[in-house]
């Protein structure tokens, strides 16, 4: 990102090599090199789940799981944490069907849908900001309110999801899934945003500190409350996704959503003190965590040991990012 | 006087921070029974030096004795040889009662038995004075500045130290109160006890004071006989006779436009205050803190709230918030650099360009090439010395980070700047870069109203100063008169007694703010609930429904306490739910029909002893690792859970039916669980008010750095609080035994969010410190009520889970409201 020329150095920037070096080993790229690492060892011992059909059964979830990263990741850089999940990717699966059949029209669905959501992120954002509740209970109560709306949505039982989404979700482009595409394209979004446009530098300092950003004169609440309502939106959109993905709108689409969305944040390097963060390399580590579950269960195991396996993912990648600062210490 | 003992002896003592010297050689002793004045302005290094006293900074150079014992650097050490220091902030736990502070205050050897703790607390303060204000049961944080100083000082005269220290100890105290201070430090000398007397009130030192020791810039001016000096000539010692600092030159004579003025501006802290400040002028803020020279410049920030006329370039503007203030062309310098100046982990080039992303942006977007040549611009421009723009600004020295907010702050081509302590921990160097930097700016056509606690930099920087006291300008310096002498004769001289002042907060946010509110208003909703529903259906108030929901409502509530035991330590344990299913499923391969008593055995032990390793776990996690607790436990809870499975793929074991049996008794309609989960709840809360482990867990979720001062160690404190969970989740998982019968790996996940939004309803913090067992037994209870409620009112089943979220949010923000309008600021 830092595309510095050798001639724009300059006096401050006689250390070429050492701003590459922070640019580029910084805690957001172990993930890179941990992927990498990951399909290499699958080619050796699990030949299998390297196979292009495999790969391309593996990405659509792996997309839509890296969508919810993305909007966790946006959250926790803020130093919360949406436990809404599960319920707001339900509720936007069930509204999308449910509009889609009333209206007959797909085109209004999708609006409708993410409008609905993004409420849902406004009304989370005002109690976190506003009244001053701490996210997690926020969430987890609005959490249940909307898992009691799932219920009165869908009556109790699966909705069948319109037949465009289902073949939008299946769909590819030039051979690529359409999941992936516009998971991709979540991703290149939010992070031109947050990396290159005035709004998302507010945004990263009020995650970084609330009481500075303050005294620079940033408009601090805006900044707070858009956070779940972008939040919402990244999982109404992976709620419909998964809705045309299995052809239905279960009543608990989300619910297997949440842990892997925060784990792939946590193993991605986003920390949760605030400010810094990086979507790519939550995204990354959502195509990681799903490459990894595919690996383990060819190799015979259960989903179990799949779980197992995954949480140690989380605890290495995190324990992983204290060697460098151990290394300097030993150094010195 | 001479020959006498010395308590406290510091030998040729320097400290430096980086980049910054804030002392130097300095030499210091104090004798027994006398009262040792030190003087010295803001900055000189009067707190630094009595830091080093206390062991709560540990000296570059030289040796600290404290009655001829060698002091190594430690609080605990230094408390144990008899030195007890006042600080300007208290290190109090807000979240503790005035008693328990006084007590955990107390070196082990003087504290009273935990039972008559509030009666021996209203002796102390009855002690200092007979009609205190102070109910020893008010949590600190409803307390004021100046009640909390009142603690603090009773608190160290408790210890009875050979040395007491007393850092600005008038700033918060009214009249009366300064008077009763004299006295007592008066018996402290007179009992061969020393007091060392940290004032820049000079009349104060000069009234309790036998000798006083100057300080300037971080060296000694010298000890004297009090009364040896007079006021002028103490004076000069503090400014020193020689200006060893350069300042720009000042603005030329001339009528330049006036660009901001007040009239009548009134706000939190200061008073009716009209000023103007001109084009190319610099308009000093002097006083002694808290006089509201910072406040009224916060104001004109937009930080708070002022009313009153602002007329800014002619027009009349209203500054609403602080991006309103920003807009209308107001930059604001924040003196508190680590807490308002700084995004720590953030680079330089962020620091920089966030007050003027426009200036590098196109159509809303920052342009790389522009961002990276102002950075360096900058850097050049302030001489800041960093490796490069990419490097975290919290790696800089205080000076250089300093420069870059600065530049931040002017790169904005503000029309008026504020600037607050601008070379606050900055050192010598940086500080003439920084007043060359202002006065350019000020030569540039900017306004600056500044406001520093240096005399010596107010009177080097400004053109007009106003001095400010209790909030209003009573004095008004211009020209030639700007001079140090000046304004600090001014300013010492003007009588700053504050007068008592206490904000009224309406009883019923006082009460809801309280240990008792939740509790009264969680079984107020229980019984109201219970109430309706048994009138709408009679079947709801049957004993076999009773009985029933307390079966459930027992299991819930031990989870709870355990939830509740570890958020006392701000702690969180997502695992528990998980935790009880694999300990329902290890059971469930013992305690089997035909397996024996000794396999049954085998089958508790093991229950309680996965529990205790559970916890153990945790904690390494946590503490070990430093992993943020959410992100130890939600691995936890997925590897449980993944154990757990493993064991028992598909529900399988049935229990032994004597246990189930045994499990399910009840005395009338009462199940036994239910009662030992009432009884728990019962000792839990005593012990937590009334043992010291309670007092422990609360006192260091409170406050960890006061915490470890009373002699609580962390580390071993939060394992009996993730240890403690653990094992609260293991009774839970027995209780769990005798609903469900089998071993089923899923059945205990709903009980992690269940026990968070128990505790919560009941009251506890997330943040550690505060919390009730019996909340949380009656949130347990209300969620219980409020799941089976549902079908007894024929509502729809999602009822159940709107009445849960709407219920968490409501109390929460009930309790949270409550306690934002108790807290003294």
């Amino acid at each position: 990102m830092t595309s510095t020329l050798p001639k724009e150095a300059g006096p401050a920037g006689q250390t070429v090599a050492a701003r590459i070096k922070d640019t580029v080993l910084n805690e957001f790229s172990w993930i890179w090199g941990g992927t990498v690492i990951l399909f290499i060892l699958c080619t050796f011992i699990a030949p299998g789940v390297v196979r292009p059909a495999a790969i391309s059964s593996m990405l659509p979830f792996a997309a839509i799981l890296a969508i919810t990263a993305v909007g966790m990741t946006v959250v926790i850089q803020q130093r919360g944490l949406d436990m809404s999940l599960p319920g707001t990717m339900t509720i936007a699966g069930l509204l999308f069907a449910k509009i889609g059949f009333m209206t007959g029209s797909t085109l209004l669905a999708v609006p409708l849908t993410l409008a609905i959501a993004v409420c849902i992120g406004i009304v989370n954002g005002l109690l976190v900001a506003k009244v001053n509740i701490t996210p997690i209970v926020v969430t987890l109560a609005t959490n249940a309110i909307l898992m009691g709306a799932v219920r009165a949505v869908s009556g109790g039982s699966p909705m069948t999801a319109p037949a465009e989404l289902a073949a939008f979700s299946h769909g590819k482009l030039l051979g690529v899934p359409m999941t992936l595409i516009l998971a991709v394209g979540f991703i290149i979004v939010i992070s031109v945003v947050t990396k290159r446009t005035i709004a998302g530098r507010r945004f990263v300092a009020v995650g970084a500190n609330p009481a500075a950003a303050t005294a620079a004169g940033i408009p601090i609440l805006r900044y707070q409350v858009a956070t779940y309502a972008i939040a919402a939106l990244c999982f109404a959109v992976a709620g419909m996704l998964f809705t045309g993905f299995i052809g239905s709108a279960s009543q608990t689409a989300g619910v297997d959503f949440l842990l892997p969305a925060i784990a792939a944040v946590v193993v991605g390097g986003t920390p949760f003190s605030g400010g810094r963060g990086s979507v790519i390399a939550s995204g990354v580590a959502a195509l990681f965590m799903a490459q990894l579950g595919q690996m383990v269960l060819a190799l015979g195991a259960s989903t179990a040991i799949q779980l197992l396996v995954q949480a140690l993912a989380i605890i290495i990648a995190v324990a992983v990012r204290h060697l460098p600062a151990l290394f300097g210490y030993m150094r010195r | 006087m001479t020959g006498q003992r010395l308590l406290l002896e510091m030998h040729g003592v320097s400290k430096h921070f980086p980049g910054v010297r804030a002392l130097h050689d300095i030499t210091f002793d104090v004798r027994a029974g006398e009262v040792h004045g030190l003087v010295g302005e803001n900055g000189a290094g009067k707190s630094t030096l009595m830091g080093v006293a206390s062991g709560a900074l540990v000296a570059t150079t030289g040796e600290v004795r404290i009655d001829g014992t060698p002091a190594s650097g430690e609080p605990d050490r230094a408390r144990e040889l008899g030195l007890a220091i006042v600080r300007q902030e208290p290190a109090l736990m807000p979240d503790l009662s005035v008693a328990e502070n006084l007590y955990l205050g107390l070196p082990h050897g003087r504290r009273p038995a935990l039972s008559g703790l509030n009666d021996w607390a209203r002796r102390l303060l009855n002690h200092w004075s007979s009609d205190v204000t102070i109910d020893p049961r008010d949590h600190i944080t409803t307390l004021n500045a100046e009640q909390r100083f009142i603690v603090e000082i009773v608190k160290a005269l408790e210890c009875e130290p050979k040395v007491l220290v007393l850092d600005e100890p008038t700033e918060h105290l009214a009249t009366e109160d300064v008077e009763r201070l004299f006295a007592r430090v008066r018996q402290v000398t007179a009992r061969g006890a020393a007091v060392v007397y940290i004032s820049h009130r000079i009349r104060e030192v000069q009234a309790i004071a036998d000798r006083l020791t100057v300080l300037r810039d971080g060296e000694g001016q010298g000890t004297f006989q009090a009364r040896e000096l007079s006021e002028d000539q103490i004076v000069s010692l503090i400014v020193g006779g020689d200006l060893d600092r350069t300042f720009p030159e000042k603005a030329a004579p001339g009528e330049h436009p006036v660009v901001l003025s007040t009239d009548g501006f009134s706000g939190p802290g200061f008073t009716d205050v009209s000023l103007q400040v001109r084009a190319g002028e610099i308009l000093g803020l002097a006083g002694i803190d808290a006089n509201g020279q910072r406040e009224f410049m916060r104001a004109l920030a937009g930080i708070t709230r002022g009313r009153g006329a602002v007329t800014l370039g002619g027009k009349g503007v209203e500054i609403r918030s602080s991006q309103a203030s920003k807009r209308l062309g107001i930059s604001y310098l924040p003196g508190d650099r680590h807490r308002e100046g700084i995004f720590p982990e953030l680079s330089v080039r962020e620091n920089f360009g966030i007050r003027s992303l426009g200036d590098q942006s196109t159509a809303g977007f920052v342009s790389a090439r522009a961002e990276s040549r102002r950075t360096r611009e900058a850097i050049a421009q302030f001489a800041v010395k960093t490796p490069h723009g990419e490097t975290p600004i919290q790696s800089l020295s205080g000076g250089n980070q300093q420069k870059v907010v600065l530049s931040s702050v002017l790169a904005g081509n503000p029309r008026v700047l504020l600037v607050d302590e601008p070379t606050q921990g900055v050192d010598v160097g940086a500080r003439a870069e920084i007043y060359r930097v202002i006065r350019e700016a000020a030569r540039s056509g900017v306004a600056v109203i500044l406001v520093s606690s240096d005399q010596q930099e107010v009177a080097g920087l400004s053109d007009h100063v106003a001095i400010f006291s209790r909030g209003r300008v009573v004095d008004m310096l211009s020209g030639d008169r700007v001079t140090e002498d000046n304004i600090t004769s001014s300013v010492l001289k003007s009588t700053g007694q504050r007068d008592k002042h206490h904000r009224a907060v309406g009883s019923f946010w006082k009460w809801a703010a309280g240990n008792a509110a939740p509790l009264v208003m969680v079984a107020s909703a229980i019984l109201l609930l219970g109430t309706v529903a048994g009138l709408w259906n009679p079947f709801y108030v049957s004993p076999r429904s009773l009985s029933n929901m307390m079966m459930l409502a027992a299991t819930l509530a031990l989870v709870a306490y355990g939830q509740q035991f570890l958020m006392l330590v701000s702690g969180i344990d997502l695992s528990v739910g998980p935790t009880m299913g694999l300990l329902q499923v290890v059971g469930s391969f013992f305690l089997l029909k035909d397996t024996g008593l000794g396999t049954q055995a085998l089958g508790w032990a093991l229950i309680m002893g996965v529990s205790v390793v559970v916890g153990v776990v945790n904690w390494a996690l946590v503490v070990g690792l430093r992993l943020h607790p959410m992100v130890a436990t939600l691995a936890t809870f997925m590897a449980i859970q993944a154990v757990s499975l493993i064991l028992r793929p598909v529900p399988g074991g049935m229990i032994d039916s004597q246990i189930m049996l045994a499990l399910g008794t009840k005395v009338g309609i009462v199940p036994v669980t239910f009662i030992v989960a009432v009884v728990l709840a019962l000792v839990m809360e005593y012990v937590l008010y009334r043992g010291a482990l309670g007092l422990a867990m609360r006192g260091l979720g409170s406050r960890e750095d006061s915490a470890r001062t009373a002699g609580i160690v962390p580390g071993r404190t939060r394992l009996i609080g993730y240890v403690g969970c653990s094992v609260f989740a293991g009774l839970a998982s027995i209780t769990m035994i005798a609903q469900v019968g089998i071993g089923d790996p899923r059945a205990g996940l709903g009980y992690t969010l269940g026990s968070i939004a128990a505790v919560v309803i009941g009251g506890a913090s997330l943040f550690g410190g505060r919390g009730s067992f019996i909340g949380a037994l009656l949130g347990a209870i209300f969620i219980t009520q409020v799941n089976s409620v549902t079908v007894f009112l024929r509502l729809s089943q999602e009822w159940q889970q709107y009445l849960l979220g709407g219920l968490i949010l409501a109390s929460v923000a009930l309790y949270s409201k409550s306690r934002e309008k108790v807290v003294q600021a």
